[in-house]
This record gives C-alpha cells, sequence and structure tokens, in this order.
C-alpha cells in the first residue's frame, strides 16, 4: 500500500475509532443498517482528505451513507483500511472503495460474530452466571473489565492494523482469526461441556413403592449417570431448534409449557 | 416494600445506557446478568439482582444479534424482574415469572425501535443531499433516542402502573403453575446451551465437551478450573496449526467438513 500521503494521521484516526466506538450503531435501522454510523465516523477523515474540494466531499459522504453492516469490534480493520485507502485514490477510486467494503463486511462479520459475539462472551458470560448463581459479582466485574480495557484496546489496535497494513492485511487477517476462532471454539465448548451439569436443572421425585420397596427413581437415573437428566434436555432442546420454523422464543414457550405439564403430574420437579 | 419513584427513574436510566453500551462501546451492561446485578444495587438486593440475572444470563449465552435480528431483551427482563422480586420479598420464581414475558414482549419493541431510525436515516441522507454534514451526523446519533426509549420507557411504565397489576395478579395466581415455573428455571438454562452448540463446531470438537462434561460431573472441577483446562486444549490446538506437516499427519483420520 502505497501511504505516502499520510493525510489521516494519528489525531484523526483516533477521532475515527471514538466515533465509531461511542456512537458506531446508534443510528442502526432497516434501511440502510449501521450505513449512518459508519458515515459519521469517518466525517473526521472526509473532511481532511477532501477539505480542497467540496464536490468530492459532498460524494464521498453520499457514498459512505450506504448499507453497511458488519461486527462492530471488526468494522475497526475496515475503517482502518478505508482511511488508508480513500486518502491516496481520493474519488478516482470511489467504487474500489465501495467493494472493498462491502467484499470485507462479510467474512469479517462472520469471524467477528463468532469470536466476539459468541465465543469470549459464552466463557466469560458463563463464568459470570455461575458465580452469580452463588451471589458473587466478581465474574460479572470480571466480564466488565475484561471488555472495558481488554476487547477495548483489541478494537484500536485492528483500526491501527487495518491503515498500516491497507489491504493486505485482509488475506493475513482472515487465516490467523481461523486459527484464533478455532482455538477459541475448543476453549468455548469445553466450558460448555461443564455448563450442562451445573446450570440445567431436572431431577425425578417420583419414588416407586411395591410393598417395602422404595425406589427413588432419580437414584435409578444417577446410577446409570449423574446429570443424565440435563444432558437429554440439552439433547431434545438442540434437536428442535433444527427443527423448520423453530425460533428461540417458541422455544422457551415450549420449555414453560412442558415443565408446567411434567410438574403437575409430578414427574419433574 | 414500594419502589420508590427514584429508583424507577434510576432504573429506567440504567436501560437506556445499558442499550447503548451493548449496541456501540460494549462494556456488557446489556448483558442479563450485569443487569441483573446492578438493578439489585438499586433495589438494595444486589443478592436477588445476581440470581435473577444469571438465571437469565444461561438462557441467552452467546446469542447475539447478529445482522440485525431480534432477539428476547432479558436485560430489560432482569432488571424489572429483580425489581418486583425485592420489592414483593417472593424471589426468584416469581422474577422469572415477570422476567421471561417481559423479555419476550420487547422483541416487539425492539423491532419498532429499529424501524423508528428509518426516519433519522433520511434525515441523514437529505443532510448529504444540502451538504449540511452536522445533519448527516445528527441523523446517525439522533439514532439513540429511539433505540433508549424503547428500553427505558417499558422498564419506567412496568415499574410505575404495574407495580399494583402484577402484584394482585400474581398474589392469586395457582400454586402449579408457580411450581410448574420453578421447574422451568431450572431447564430455561439448557436453552441458551443448545443454542451455542449449533453455533460452535460441535461436529468438529464434540469430545472437549464430553471432557467439561466429566471435568464438572465426575471431578467436581468449578468453573475457572474447567476454562483453564479448556485453555490448555486450545492452546495446544492453536501450537499445532502452526506446524502444517504435522497436523496433516494429525488429521490422517480426516474431517471433511473442513474443506466446506
Amino acid at each position: 500500500m502505497m501511504n505516502n500521503s499520510n493525510v489521516c494521521d494519528k489525531k484523526i484516526r483516533r477521532k475515527v475509532f471514538l466515533r465509531w466506538f461511542l456512537n458506531g450503531e446508534s443510528g442502526w435501522n432497516y434501511e440502510k443498517m449501521q450505513g449512518s454510523g459508519y458515515c459519521y465516523s469517518m466525517m473526521p477523515a472526509l473532511k481532511e482528505i477532501y477539505k480542497d474540494d467540496p464536490d468530492a466531499l459532498q460524494a464521498a459522504v453520499k457514498n459512505h451513507l450506504q448499507f453497511f453492516n458488519t461486527t462492530p469490534h471488526t468494522a475497526n480493520i475496515i475503517l482502518g483500511v478505508n482511511m488508508a485507502v480513500e486518502q491516496t485514490v481520493k474519488q478516482d477510486g470511489k467504487d474500489a472503495i465501495a467493494s472493498i467494503k462491502t467484499g470485507l463486511m462479510g467474512p469479517l462479520a462472520g469471524v467477528g460474530d463468532s469470536l466476539f459475539g459468541v465465543i469470549i462472551d459464552t466463557v466469560l458470560g458463563s463464568i459470570a452466571a455461575y458465580m452469580a448463581l452463588e451471589g458473587n459479582p466478581m465474574g460479572c466485574l470480571i466480564w466488565v473489565l475484561v471488555s472495558a480495557i481488554g476487547i477495548t484496546a483489541l478494537r484500536y489496535a485492528m483500526l491501527e492494523i487495518g491503515y498500516k497494513q491497507g489491504t493486505d492485511v485482509v488475506a493475513n487477517i482472515s487465516t490467523k482469526m481461523k486459527k484464533i476462532t478455532e482455538a477459541a471454539s475448543i476453549l468455548g465448548l469445553t466450558v460448555v461441556g461443564a455448563l450442562i451439569p451445573t446450570v440445567v436443572n431436572a431431577k425425578v421425585p417420583y419414588v416407586f413403592e411395591w410393598g417395602k420397596v422404595k425406589m427413588p427413581v432419580q437414584d435409578m437415573i444417577d446410577s446409570i449417570m449423574p446429570n443424565l437428566l440435563p444432558v437429554l434436555f440439552v439433547v431434545l432442546i438442540y434437536w428442535l431448534l433444527s427443527k423448520k420454523g423453530m425460533n428461540s422464543t417458541r422455544v422457551i414457550i415450549f420449555i414453560i409449557v412442558f415443565a408446567i405439564l411434567f410438574n403437575f403430574l409430578g414427574i419433574l420437579g | 416494600m414500594e419502589i420508590s419513584f427514584l429508583q424507577i427513574i434510576l432504573l429506567s436510566a440504567y436501560g437506556f445506557i445499558a442499550i447503548w453500551d451493548d449496541l456501540n462501546p460494549g462494556f456488557k451492561l446489556g448483558k442479563p446478568v450485569v443487569a441483573g446485578m446492578f438493578a439489585g444495587l438499586i433495589m438494595g438486593d444486589i443478592q436477588m439482582g445476581l440470581l435473577v440475572g444469571g438465571t437469565l444470563q444461561l438462557m441467552i449465552l452467546g446469542v447475539g444479534t447478529y445482522g440485525g435480528a431480534s432477539i428476547p431483551d432479558y436485560m430489560t427482563g432482569a432488571v424489572v424482574g429483580t425489581a418486583f422480586a425485592v420489592s414483593s420479598g417472593k424471589g426468584l420464581e416469581y422474577a422469572l415469572a415477570i422476567a421471561v414475558p417481559v423479555g419476550l414482549l420487547m422483541v416487539q419493541l425492539d423491532v419498532l425501535g429499529r424501524f423508528c431510525n428509518t426516519y433519522f436515516q433520511h434525515m441523514a441522507d437529505k443532510g448529504a443531499e444540502q451538504r449540511n454534514y452536522r445533519k448527516v451526523e445528527l441523523g446517525n446519533v439522533l439514532g439513540m433516542i429511539p433505540w433508549g426509549l424503547s428500553r427505558a420507557l417499558p422498564i419506567f411504565l412496568a415499574l410505575f402502573f404495574g407495580q399494583d397489576i402484577v402484584k394482585t395478579l400474581l398474589d392469586n395466581s395457582p400454586e402449579w403453575l408457580m411450581n410448574g415455573l420453578k421447574t422451568a428455571g431450572g431447564l430455561l438454562p439448557a436453552l441458551g446451551i443448545a443454542i451455542l452448540l449449533r453455533y460452535m463446531p460441535l461436529k468438529t470438537y464434540w469430545m472437549y465437551a464430553i471432557a467439561g462434561f466429566v471435568a464438572a460431573t465426575y471431578l467436581k472441577v468449578p468453573m475457572l478450573g474447567v476454562a483453564l483446562v479448556g485453555l490448555v486444549a486450545a492452546g495446544v490446538a492453536y501450537a499445532r496449526s502452526d506446524e502444517p506437516a504435522v497436523s496433516a499427519v494429525v488429521n490422517e483420520g480426516g474431517t471433511i467438513e473442513d474443506d466446506e
């Protein structure tokens, strides 16, 4: 990347970062999604790049108001790349800029959502919830602090990487991110496996009686495998979610009806 | 104990800030367990807040609003549920009986908020046409108003008007319902876990889920310990993926899915 014209200096990049950080998704809407947030964030850079050319500035603003949607975290890479490219090619390359943006937002949303949305939050969120159920707020505080300090620093670093490496960054980062995501999935799945017995609660209060023989059903189940019922129930829900027309709202209603019914019949307690 | 007006204002303001945070900086104020903690703090019973928030958190672990999809909003549910549970002194089942329906109803308001913001998008578009860039910027930032109100208003209305209505309703609710909801509280976390398993590469890495299960069930390892074991496994896998020659041999048994 030829970054010989270093128009977007550190001060401007910080401004763009902060704008996205504080209000990138404030204007989210069904029509352009993050479109207005992206344009809003790029504004300080655009005003600097096109300061001698009001026509080009208007064209650029319109360009960046178009549809945009990706993971807020990885969007920083796109903002960085965008600044690096736009200060060099300006409006001559406006199609290139638009296609870099749309080309990057898909793959970066794929990796970004699973890494920042699912895996990190699963691990920290389950520790937080688990500790909270024991009345301990430490897990929540850890989650908040890691997000506020660690993840924020990472977001800024991604913008800088995007800017410094320009378009080359994409190939590098997506292979590396894929490896990190794989490794993080392993961590996530280990935690989820442990979550099943600790947070799902299903016990059978029913006791078989034949004359003098009393046999609590739960003891029989436990002798096969402890926490068998929670596992089976997760499997049931996992399967239900694969059915057509099933979404989380419907499954919640199913679980509540299921619980009330089986509790009423004395099968689940 | 009645909920004071100041508490209602604080809890509504929390809802506004939490959705802003959830959209933008992401300090996790919009997560049910954190919302429960803060609601508990405002209500003077942090333990109850943690309990309500923690239970709701497990129901939606790892579920995000990807691509603009609306999901049950248990942040709002946790705030309202905690407030009512503390003020009535009736505990977790009572809180869940309120929080779950509130969270489900909030899906509609989330959609409404996102819809209203189209107006501000058009304001920004018009600003670009007139070269009024201040207007473009406002068109984005003002979008926070529908977003924030979509959370703050329901909290305010529920706490301000609903207190008596909800109280009578739940005082007269039959025992089978309350017991059933208690059972549901134990089962609902299965949903969060199942959704997560659907997001994660379970087909490739199922063995790690079993390892975690065994550690917790048979070995009674606490959650943080399990996470550390998982970290070791992740580190080993990452280190191996750096050596393509070795991993090629290891993968001999072949997971074809890798090619997609």
